[in-house]
């Protein structure tokens, strides 16, 4: 795997001046004839009874072109668990629950007629507190399942049990145990562009519908089942992606908004598009699942963890979508984070009558990881080992298979440590209790595609025009992480194109062939494993051309310099160089022998062989063509909820020195390390920029972001009191990239979407608990706790 | 959204004709709080004058005291040597509002017009004994500062009534000011509470000493004690505070309470309880009342010392961020 030409460049990305100059298309700028602007009505209340909805006066307001109600549309159920409608109609269970959605011929005039819509309620008890909610006497959120059938508790019928081994009889072998109880708040994906979507329906109401989601391929599934649902059977539906300003987990699901949209688009008859404002984003669109943990930790006396034991509680909200999902890959750094025999998890998911959640960067496992990694630290202290030494020794192996199935492959996790430990200077500055400190934490998490559908493939098809342009057709999505770029890498060093000359067309389902969606930093092992794997039948291709057409292209040349020059005299050429396509190479556009790159008469540029393939005359000819659909060879989670999910595993450490301001709380971050293991960076500049970005996200976890709810309500939606960090509070973050190329991925890449959020967070709160001696078990760690916990501690 | 007609007067005068004639009409500075409650539809005015046109509002004289423009912006104030220098808290407040893209257009009299109880630049003003010049229909007055705030988003302006600037007296040289934002993040941020102090000292001594101990290092009670030891007085110091009343507020008593006496760490932890015991912060979604109480007992102390620090070493600059 020597000799890379593109692979492991550090290449611009790709279509980055476009949207640094404004020229990109994003939602805001993907404009339809004749266009309509959608505007959803919230619910005034955590949870009442609707006794009555008027729209009278809103459509008759100018400009107005439809209003709908949940009884204008049908009464559809939709989600993950089909625990909602799209528009309510009886009872509405918290803050964010669609009311009733206007078209209009300007956003303004939509929302304009939003305020004409008189809404009469009768409140209703709500319940905001997962604990309360779980008791027997509760109300419910909901009375009834999805099909009818009445439920007795507010506790979702989720699966989330998982055990291995024998935690009761290792508690009690176990020479020291830790317990704590931690908290994680929700928090906004803070996407920089808003959600939204424009839905088309043609006369024969076959749908094109825009959407930012990163599952093409799910979403038009979704809304095929809504459509057949809703009486409209057979019909097309195209997905496209617009340019996508982040997703983060925003667009896994598809939203309620979306559904919405299709009505108002079938109502009118015409394009509608629905915009989110930055406040619909923080108050109507699902967040990070909220969390409490109660871990147990053991170890035996020469600090061999023992078992860990691990319940979690999750705030459902009013309704289900991949947030409640979160435990599958809680699951991960529970099973799998260190080498633990003995494991035991079990997560409640309860509806209250808050906000509901969904997916965010790193799924479940920044929850856990805070859990796992402040208890690491606690059991380590009460061990008396040094908490570098106590991961160190726990660490997991290459060759390892987890309790939970989870075959290790690569694991260079001892190096991360060591680059932390020795980029933050622990040894030097660990333990000194004196308003500074530093932390750390580890993480692994999937790295070779994530099998949670029963697919969890990409096709990947590469076409090479007559000139040498090669088009590749995806059915992944790029919602701004580089993707292309790296694609593009790839393709260029398989097929012998340059990255200049690949062309990567995402995004459109009528276009690409199917994918498991941009998920679970899935994209670049998976999609890059199904683009090897085509570029190289490509260049197969292509040589089989040039061994037809190089000699012949010698030949007639070889002959018209004799014609132009009678003293000409040709060369004894041996045509055995270049007799069968092993003997050939392509690189950089170049095809030429093995045995003699340099060749004055057989090297011949690519194109010149394109043209000759194709243009032979009438009837058939060649046009170079290849596709590849892969799924990596992983299973799904059985019933006990094991299995080897991933095809491999990244691991990775944060090291965190942070100085406490004692007199104020005030936690502020010196230096933050964060070192991966990526297998192989395709492209190192993107590789940190994914490491840079998921840290600051990390601070942002660890420090100062959560959205507020009071009584269920959002009470921060904005930027002004949503503390997502600016760009004046950069910190200086060092990313170490550690490669051990992995066999199974492309050129021994793994995947890095998520990794570098997992670990920031708790190696904060382990360095804030060296500077000063108190833990913070509950995030964000904010001045008032840690000024709290101080002013508690000195009684 | 509201819509509004947008008006362009070239001075003062007409700016106070055009309110005069115009129906539900509202003066635009930068527009950096005026069209925030617009869009929020807690303000719809049928006319907004602007005065973005009035060049007699932008001036910064720095002969006798201060005198400062109301259409100064506060990049302008950050910025300028001179109001770093002798009016440091107004500098400090200046360069800490929003983000450089607001303090490019957001005006000193739009900050203490809208009068939120956490307007940066207001406790300054009130440190630094700011007088507001006001122009009308009924003709020119000056209002001191302090009677200027009224309550949340109220000043003491009558109808049509602007205000054209500022006017700082001179403090003497050995005077120094600070304002210290306490916040949750570096920018883009209101103020979880601030805290302006103003201290007028008499040094029986030495003074080179005082700078050393102030530049030599991290150890604030050693610089506090070296201070001591050279008996370092307070002959008139000012605190203000913001967002621990409905209006930004001085701490008077506190003021009256260290007066005359000579620096020391006790002396600076008193005072920083006076100054709590004048509070009244209340808890809201941005912060806790008991947090915004203690933060008033830390940081009047930090932002005094701050002070000193700059009457000693002015040309250090003596900010750092952080003392302790
Ligand atoms: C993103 C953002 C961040 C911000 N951050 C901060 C911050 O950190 N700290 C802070 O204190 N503020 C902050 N603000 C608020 C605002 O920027 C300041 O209050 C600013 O100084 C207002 O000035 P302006 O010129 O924009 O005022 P405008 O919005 O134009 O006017 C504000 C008010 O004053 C009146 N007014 C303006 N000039 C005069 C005058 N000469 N005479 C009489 N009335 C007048 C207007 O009628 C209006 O009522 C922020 C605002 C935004 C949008």
């Amino acid at each position: 795997m020597d000799n890379l030409l593109h692979v492991g460049k550090n290449i611009p990305r790709t279509a980055e001046t476009d949207k640094v100059t404004g020229r990109a298309v994003y939602m805001d700028e993907y404009k339809r004839p004749g266009m309509l602007h959608g505007k959803i009505l919230y619910s005034r209340y955590a949870h009442a009874r609707i006794k009555s909805i008027n729209t009278e006066k809103a459509k008759n307001l100018p400009g107005v072109r439809a209003v709908i109600t949940g009884y204008d549309i049908p009464d559809v159920r939709v989600g993950f668990l089909g625990d909602q409608t799209v528009l309510k109609r009886d009872l509405v269970r918290q803050f964010r629950d669609e009311v009733a959605a206007v078209a209009a011929i300007t956003p303004e005039i939509a929302e304009e007629a939003l305020k004409l819509i008189e809404v009469e309620y009768e409140p209703l008890p709500a319940i905001f507190d997962p604990l309360e909610a779980m008791k027997p006497d509760a109300p419910l959120v909901h009375e009834t399942d999805a099909r009818g059938r009445p439920l007795r508790s507010n506790i979702l019928p989720l699966p989330w049990k998982f055990n291995a081994g024998d935690v009761e009889k290792a508690r009690q072998e176990s020479a020291y145990t830790a317990t704590d109880s931690v908290n994680t708040p929700w928090i906004n994906q803070c996407c920089m562009g808003t959600s939204g979507c424009v839905a088309e329906f043609d006369s024969n109401n076959n749908l094109m519908f825009c959407s930012q989601t990163n599952v093409i391929f799910g979403a038009k599934q979704r809304i095929q089942t809504y459509l057949l649902n809703i009486g409209l059977k057979g019909k097309k539906i195209r997905v496209i992606n617009p340019t996508v300003g982040g997703s983060f987990g925003t667009k896994l699901d598809t939203d309620i908004y979306e559904f919405i949209c299709i009505q108002l688009a079938l109502k009118t008859r015409k394009p509608v598009r629905i915009r989110f404002t930055r406040e619909e984003e923080f108050m109507a669109l699902p967040p990070r699942q909220t969390a409490r943990f109660t871990i147990e930790q053991g170890c035996d006396k020469n600090g061999l963890l023992t078992f860990r034991k691990v319940e979690a509680i999750l705030d459902n909200g009013a309704y289900t979508s991949w947030g409640a999902t979160t435990p599958s890959v809680m699951m991960l750094p529970i099973s799998s984070m260190y080498r633990v025999p003995n494991v035991s998890f079990q997560a409640t998911c309860v509806y209250t009558n808050n906000i509901y959640s969904q997916a965010m960067r790193g799924y479940g496992n920044p929850q856990a990881a805070f859990a796992v990694e402040t208890s690491m630290d606690h059991l380590a202290e009460t061990a008396g080992i040094d908490a570098a030494e106590f991961r160190m020794i726990n660490r997991n192996h290459p060759g390892d298979v987890t309790p939970m199935g989870l075959k290790i492959t690569t694991c260079p996790l001892e190096q991360c440590i060591t680059a932390v430990k020795e980029k933050i200077k622990w040894d030097e500055k660990r333990g000194k209790r004196n308003g500074r400190g530093v932390g750390m934490a580890s993480l692994i998490h999937v790295a070779g595609g994530a099998r949670v559908y029963l697919s969890d493939g990409t096709g990947i098809r590469i076409k090479v025009n007559e000139s040498g342009e090669v088009d590749v057709l995806s059915g992944s999505t790029d919602q701004g992480q580089g993707s292309p770029t790296v694609i593009a890498q790839i393709v260029a060093e398989a097929t012998g194109f340059k990255p200049e000359d690949v062309n990567i067309v995402f995004g459109d389902t009528a276009l690409g062939l199917w994918d498991a969606g941009t998920h679970a930093s899935r994209h670049t092992f998976v999609a890059g494993n199904a683009a090897v794997r085509a570029g190289e039948k490509v260049k197969q291709q292509i040589l089989e051309l040039a061994v037809q057409y190089i000699p012949k292209m010698v030949k007639r040349s070889l002959k018209q310099q004799k014609k132009k020059n009678p003293d000409f005299v040709e060369p004894e050429l041996d045509y055995t160089l270049i007799d069968s396509p092993e003997k050939l190479d392509l690189r950089n556009r170049m095809i030429f022998p093995k045995a003699a790159p340099d060749h004055p008469h057989f090297k011949t540029e690519v194109g010149k062989i394109l043209t000759s393939g194709l243009h032979v005359g009438t009837g058939e000819s060649k046009a170079v063509v290849a596709e590849v659909f892969w799924d990596p060879p992983t299973e799904m989670l059985n019933a006990e909820m094991k299995g080897n999910y991933s095809c491999t595993y990244a691991f990775g450490a944060a090291g965190v020195e942070v100085e406490v301001d004692r007199q104020t709380g005030e936690v502020k971050i010196l230096k933050l390390v964060s070192a991966h293991d990526v297998g192989r960076a395709i492209n190192p500049s993107l590789v940190k920029g994914q490491i840079y970005g998921a840290a600051y996200i990390g601070v942002g976890y660890g420090l100062t972001e959560r959205v507020q709810l009071v009584d269920g309500k959002v009470v921060n939606p904005n930027f002004r009191d949503y503390k997502i960090l600016t760009a004046n509070d950069a910190i200086p973050v060092e990313a170490v990239i550690i490669e051990d190329p992995d066999p199974a991925g492309p050129y021994g890449a793994k995947g890095i979407g998520e990794p570098g959020l997992v670990p920031t967070a708790p190696a904060i709160a382990n360095a804030v608990y060296d500077a000063i001696g108190v833990r913070i078990k509950d995030l964000p760690i904010t001045p008032e706790k840690v000024l709290a916990a101080l002013k508690a501690k000195e009684g | 959204m509201s819509n509004y007609e947008y008006h362009k007067p070239q001075t003062v005068k007409e700016a106070i004709g055009l309110m005069e004639s115009l129906e539900n009409a509202k003066y635009i500075a930068g527009g950096t709080d005026v069209i925030v409650l617009v869009k929020q539809e807690k303000l719809a005015p049928a006319n907004l004058v602007s005065l973005r046109n009035i060049s007699e509002l932008v001036y910064i004289d720095t002969k006798d005291g201060l005198k400062l423009g109301a259409g100064v912006t506060h990049s302008a104030i950050a910025n300028n040597e001179f109001i770093r220098k002798r009016y440091s808290a107004l500098a400090d407040a200046a360069g800490a509002v929003g983000s450089k893209q607001i303090r490019n257009v957001a005006t000193m009299g739009g900050n203490i017009c809208n009068a939120a109880p956490s307007a940066d630049t207001a406790c300054p003003l009130l440190v630094l004994d700011a007088k507001i010049v006001i122009d009308g229909k009924a003709g020119k007055r000056e209002v001191p500062i302090d009677d200027f705030f009224l309550g949340p988003n109220k000043v003491a302006l009558n109808a049509g009534e602007l205000v054209t600037g500022f006017v700082l007296p001179d403090l003497g040289s050995n005077t120094g000011s600070a304002y210290i934002k306490h916040a949750r993040r570096q920018a883009m941020d209101l103020p979880i509470i601030g805290i302006a102090a103003r201290a007028a000292i008499k040094i029986d001594g030495n003074e080179a000493v005082c700078r050393d101990s102030f530049v030599a290092g991290n150890d604030i009670s050693q610089t506090i004690k070296r201070l001591e030891d050279e008996r370092l007085v307070f002959e008139d110091v000012r605190i203000a505070m913001g967002v621990v009343a409905p209006r930004p507020v001085r701490a008077k008593k506190a003021e009256e309470a260290i007066k005359g006496k000579i620096i020391s760490e006790k002396l600076l932890k008193e005072i920083g309880e006076i100054a709590a015991s004048e509070s009244q912060p209340r808890d809201s979604i941005r912060g806790e009342a008991w947090y915004r109480r203690e933060m008033v007992k830390v940081l009047t102390g930090r932002a005094i010392l701050r002070s000193i620090g700059r009457i000693v070493g002015p040309e250090q600059m003596t900010n750092p961020n952080r003392l302790w």
